[in-house]
């Protein structure tokens, strides 16, 4: 396919030493080991923060398209007033709507911070609300992966 | 009256909202060039409406 560009012959952007070959890994454990570490910090930074791993990954544009569509998913469904699971979940389904929201990292307490009336799912208005939630939250957890992945030199 | 901060969409404006926002970070996170990434928005996103309206369509004998 014309779209994949070959991890090998990319230019590298990144503020850390991400390796550029998508071959098996020879490198030392010892070195295996620290850039393992590495990927998982970024992954917790991404998903602390929307966009925050691909900005230590020196990938601005994906930085800025994570942080601004995840708080654009958040302020819409907490503006239409969509149910934001919380920890006391007392179904399954619920649980995995925290697991969803929560997702969203630091825009999980943004959107209880701005639903100041509390959810109104009595209207189709509030059901697409939590949608859109959870959406935001299981976007920012893809694009964590995606700059875990990035990190350990798997994705281009 | 709505306070300020509150939204009311209708499902079509909510489905193309979304169908817009799930194509550009799709489109970002899985494409490199400025080229690509542009038709793997433009392409998505038509087909998130496209199917969207036709599930729609699909269901309206279930409902009547």
């Amino acid at each position: 396919m014309p779209d994949e560009v070959p991890i090998a012959q990319t230019e590298t952007t990144s503020a850390f030493p991400v390796p550029q070959v998508a071959s098996p890994d020879t490198s030392p454990p010892s070195d295996r080991h620290r850039r393992d570490a590495l990927a998982l910090t970024i992954a917790a930074a991404a998903w602390f923060l929307p966009g925050l791993g691909h900005a230590f990954l020196k990938m601005w544009g994906r930085a800025l398209v994570c942080f601004f569509t995840v708080a654009l998913l958040v302020v819409l469904g907490a503006g239409m007033r969509g149910n934001i699971f919380s920890r006391n979940g007392e179904d399954a389904f619920a649980r995995l709507g925290y697991v969803a929201d929560l997702g969203a990292g630091i825009f999980y307490f943004v959107a209880q911070a701005l639903e100041t009336n509390g959810p109104d799912v009595s209207h189709a208005n509030g059901d697409y609300g939590t949608r859109l939630l959870a959406t935001a939250g299981v976007l920012n957890m893809l694009a964590a992966l995606h700059a875990y992945e990035v990190t350990r030199a798997r994705k281009a | 009256m709505m306070p300020a901060h509150e939204f009311k969409l209708s499902h079509f404006q909510a489905m193309v909202i979304f169908a817009l926002v799930i194509s550009v970070a799709f489109g970002f996170l899985s494409r490199r060039s400025a080229y690509h990434r542009a038709k793997y928005i433009v392409w998505s996103f038509i087909l998130f409406i496209v199917i969207g309206v036709g599930i729609g369509w699909a269901m309206y004998p279930f409902s009547h």
